[in-house]
């Protein structure tokens, strides 16, 4: 009885916010799976989306391969960083002074612009302990917010959608590119990808007239399981659904999943990003056309509270130079077009940005112009409602105190993550951190 | 050991799962024919591929280029302005070479004599996953896939040397650059965790002890080959895996493919690609130890795999989501439809999350359900429309941003045209005669399977509210039964 509750909630749900049509539901397995595993109660709260248009949203942005920290927030005055850095280390006249002892890259012009509005804070010696230095693990701990020695398969962003956003549409994450990020991972999936809104729906086909394409694409809702008018299946028990079930998380469920998700997001997200228009200049660049995105999304009032974006190639073993420079470059730019574009919105409180990378880079440089894989590095939270300024302490280069040449962490990333759930997000990061954290004067 | 699957059970059902794992799957007139040869025949047929004559050519430019060395020196030595025009002509070549080798490739897949050579080259290619967006060298990046294709069901160690030496492999994992002054770990420590072990089966002090035996291999760019460079090497002793020697690439390599867990990894790997689902413990143990009895060469693993009454059970038979690349190669060759342009193959496979030759890192491709997301399943749903209907509306914007903007390419892709699929190449007569002899063909063609009550009635109702199924209205049912959760596993 309780089940066929939760099963009409949620699909009234679907209905009322997002195709908005009198459809009758016949639910494929999965769904029931996971409305049988609902409390009744969160079923209904699952009647109300979590966030309307003056939620706070959070951006999450993946500098994938590896930060070099030491050349991003630079402790200029140090001599340790200089005997490190021969080839590498960057001169102090060049150096956008945050202080008297560190600085930013000079190619992070947009960042320096952004720290001077009050708009930037830089979180120094971020890592977490015993460090791996592997790109795929060290992405795993990030992203999973689990002990290094502990093996956690949900993303921390997937246990706050379970834990805070029970029932709400799939659009309550939006991951922009084809691949959806570990952190996204949850219990009950929910969140979306998107790379181009255009494409972002079932195109029916153009043969045969438009009579064959409208029963084409009502043929294909059939197909998808989406909805469906056959009567001796619609209203269909629990029982008989789950009669098709092959057997637990076959990859049959999971895309039937999925094409659900699909098409209840596509009418919301091309409606949206026709709606807003963009008001600043982006690189153009792989970053800047994802945040150009995220801005249309919000400026169109999308219901999301977490955003990803990643920028690639981060992974300096030689040459470093050149390669580094351009990809602070953009990342600086990127981020000051997305400010500016939020600002002109006046959406601008209700976002902050978080930036973080897997690891940072050896102390010392190696002998083909590059760095190989470090551990702590800062990282930087964007935003107009935040305290500015620097935040922990800069690890010391001294070479005593370095663990096999890198530097030692000051500040357990996840004190990041729980200060950002507790103080943005309005949720308690226990039960998605697996305990406490201590949390920052951030927000 | 792994059991033999039982006679009574070779079938259509079974010989079909054969063909799209161990091939590319196929149309059930081929089906028929291999369920006719019986199972050792028939995995025969795929495993010992050596004695089926492949006549296909090489591209024109996979060659070393003879005037290489010279055009390096006057590059070298000519005015800014001149260098630039030389090296925007160079990458254009090099990126239009890249076009072409993509579309070679997909082509021995698609109608290639040996299916299974081009399904261990997919899986090596993303093994060792190599990025031409690094190596920027069309005919390495040629070569290194042709090595995968020598060496495809060989010796793991003689695969593993022949991959250090690789000079794609050199630039991309910065091997090419590591010195005894200060070595560049990137390729030792990879080896271990990505290719050969496995991340927990080493040390930290194994990483910076091999990185020191590797140093000295190198590329020479001047004749685009591994070259010895001694004096770069480390001659001093190292201990790895708690040995010690003065070990240098070599030594270093031997040790590792003898570590217990190396049969354990690379086997477990294999399984995975080919059957889908992660082995028990159990299940791994007995491919390792096939693995070690037969010398570690990769063909008798594989006889016994395609053999095996674990590859042909329940929760592995269309239990895998097609990869990309098995989606398009394998939607050519049920459709019985040429490959597309090179611009085509390349937008249709990069917009599903597959470019081949540019693997997003050196782990390669996550595979199995991360290859569909919310986009990615739209993106297959509507490319179905390309391949069937000769559609190419879902390709705008298909190339993307990439770094160095390709006005030209995304012109080209847009300018390209494609037919659709043949209908009556698809279907006999009698066959399309009406919805309940044209339904069964199309699950019995496309899916090898039937499809839940409801989604068929679906399928049904489309073709009952038409007056006639013209050519048209087959081919529209064709793309709405590959747009479905079902037609994306395999």
């Amino acid at each position: 009885m309780k089940k066929e509750l939760s099963l009409q909630t949620r699909r009234e749900f679907l209905r009322g916010t997002v195709l908005g049509s009198a459809l009758t539901w016949t639910l494929p397995a999965f769904l029931a799976n996971t409305l049988s595993a609902l409390q009744t109660e969160a079923a209904e709260k699952a009647t109300r989306v979590v966030t309307g248009k003056d939620g706070t949203i959070l951006v999450v942005l993946q500098m994938a391969g590896g930060n070099d920290g030491l050349n991003t927030v630079v402790p200029f005055a140090d001599d340790h960083y200089h005997r490190a850095r021969p080839k590498l280390g960057l001169p102090e006249a060049k150096i956008l002074k945050l202080s008297d002892n560190v600085g930013l890259h000079p190619s992070l012009a947009g960042m320096k612009d952004l720290y001077d509005a009050g708009q930037l804070a830089v979180i120094q010696g971020v890592g977490y302990p015993n460090p791996n230095r592997s790109h795929f693990r060290s992405t795993e701990i990030w992203q999973t917010a689990s002990d290094a020695n502990a093996v956690e398969s949900y993303g921390w962003l997937g246990r706050y959608f379970d834990n805070a956003c029970a029932g709400c549409d799939p659009t309550v994450g939006v991951s922009i590119g084809g691949q959806m990020p570990q952190a996204f991972s949850a219990r009950l999936p929910k969140s979306v990808c998107l790379q181009n809104p255009q494409n972002y729906r079932f195109m029916p086909p153009k043969r045969g007239g438009p009579e064959a394409e409208a029963e084409a694409e009502e043929s294909f809702r059939k197909l998808n399981l989406i909805d469906s008018e056959m009567a001796e299946n619609s209203g269909g028990s629990i029982a008989a659904i789950q009669g098709t079930v092959q057997h637990e998380g076959s990859a049959l469920d999971f895309l039937e999943r999925t094409a659900l998700d699909a098409q209840m997001s596509s009418d919301e997200i091309r409606t949206i990003a026709s709606r807003a228009e963009n008001q600043a200049e982006y690189p153009v660049s792989q970053l800047g056309n994802s945040l150009k995105l995220v801005a249309k999304l919000i400026g169109g009032g999308l219901p999301t509270r977490v955003f990803y974006v990643s920028q690639g190639g981060y992974d300096t073993h030689a040459n470093q130079t050149n390669t580094h420079q351009r990809l602070l470059k953009d990342l600086g730019d990127s981020m000051q077009a997305f400010v500016k574009d939020l600002n002109a919105q006046a959406n601008l409180p209700r976002v902050l940005v978080m930036t973080f990378s897997e690891f940072g880079r050896r102390v010392a440089e190696n002998a083909s112009g590059g760095t190989d894989h470090g551990a702590a590095a800062p990282m930087f939270v964007v935003g107009n409602k935040i305290k500015a300024g620097l935040f922990g302490q800069y690890p010391s280069l001294a070479p005593n105190d370095l663990f096999q040449g890198d530097v030692r962490y000051n500040l357990d990333f996840r004190s990041v993550y729980a200060t950002i759930l507790e103080s943005w997000l309005k949720t308690p990061s226990a039960p998605i951190l697996g305990r406490k954290f201590p949390l920052l004067e951030l927000v | 050991m792994l059991r033999n699957l039982a006679a009574g059970r070779w079938n259509f059902e079974t010989a079909a799962h054969l063909l799209n794992r161990a091939g590319f799957g196929g149309p059930p007139a081929e089906i028929e024919r291999l369920a006719g040869l019986g199972l050792e025949k028939a995995v025969a047929h795929f495993v010992e591929y050596e004695s089926i004559p492949d006549t296909s050519e090489n591209p024109e430019w996979a060659q070393p280029d003879p005037d290489r060395a010279e055009k390096l020196r006057s590059a070298r030595s000519a005015p800014e302005q001149e260098r630039r025009e030389m090296l925007r002509a160079y990458q254009q070549t090099e990126r239009q070479h890249m076009v072409e080798l993509r579309r070679w490739w997909l082509q021995r897949m698609a109608s290639g004599p040996r299916p299974l050579q081009e399904k261990m080259v997919l899986f090596w290619h993303g093994h060792f996953a190599t990025s031409m967006e690094k190596v920027r060298d069309a005919y390495l990046m040629w070569r290194q896939n042709d090595l995968f294709r020598r060496l495809a069901t060989g010796d793991w160690q003689q695969l593993l040397v022949a991959v250090a030496k690789d000079p794609a492999m050199l630039i991309w994992l910065d091997q090419a650059q590591s010195r005894k002054e200060h070595p560049n770990e990137n390729f030792a420590r990879e080896v271990m965790e990505l290719f050969a072990l496995g991340i927990g089966h080493y040390t930290e002090k194994d990483v910076t002890e091999a990185a020191r035996a590797l140093t000295g291999w190198s590329y020479s760019r001047p004749t685009q080959e591994f070259i010895e460079r001694p004096f770069w090497h480390d001659r001093g002793q190292k201990v790895i895996f708690g040995h010690e020697g003065n070990f240098n690439g070599e030594d270093f390599l031997e040790l590792l493919v003898a570590r217990p867990q190396a049969a354990r990894f690379i086997t477990a790997k294999l399984w995975k690609f080919f059957a889908g689902a992660g082995p028990s413990d159990e299940l791994v143990t007995s491919l390792a130890a096939e693995f070690r009895n037969a010398d570690n060469n990769f063909k008798p693993l594989l006889r016994s795999i395609f053999s095996s009454e674990e590859f042909y059970s329940p929760n592995v038979i269309r239990n895998q989501v097609k990869s990309p690349v098995q989606w398009l190669v394998g939607s050519v060759r049920l459709l019985e439809r040429n490959l597309p342009p090179p611009m085509v193959c390349v937008g249709l496979t990069r917009n599903l999350g597959q470019d081949l030759f540019a693997p997003p890192n050196v782990k390669g491709w996550d595979g199995g359900l991360s290859w569909i997301t919310t986009s990615t399943l739209l993106a297959r749903y509507n490319e179905a429309a390309t391949l069937v209907l000769g559609d190419l509306a879902p390709m705008a914007g298909a190339l993307g941003y990439r770094p160095n903007a390709r006005p030209n390419l995304e012109r080209r892709l847009q300018n390209a045209r494609i037919g659709g699929a043949d209908p009556e190449r698809l279907f006999t007569e009698a066959e399309r005669a009406s919805t309940d002899t044209l339904v069964p063909a199309l699950e019995r063609r496309f899916l090898h399977a039937k499809l839940k009550p409801q989604q068929e009635k679906g399928l049904r109702d489309y073709l009952d509210q038409q007056t006639e199924l013209t050519d048209d209205i087959v081919l529209n049912a064709v793309r709405l039964i590959k747009a479905t959760p079902d037609y994306q596993v395999t």
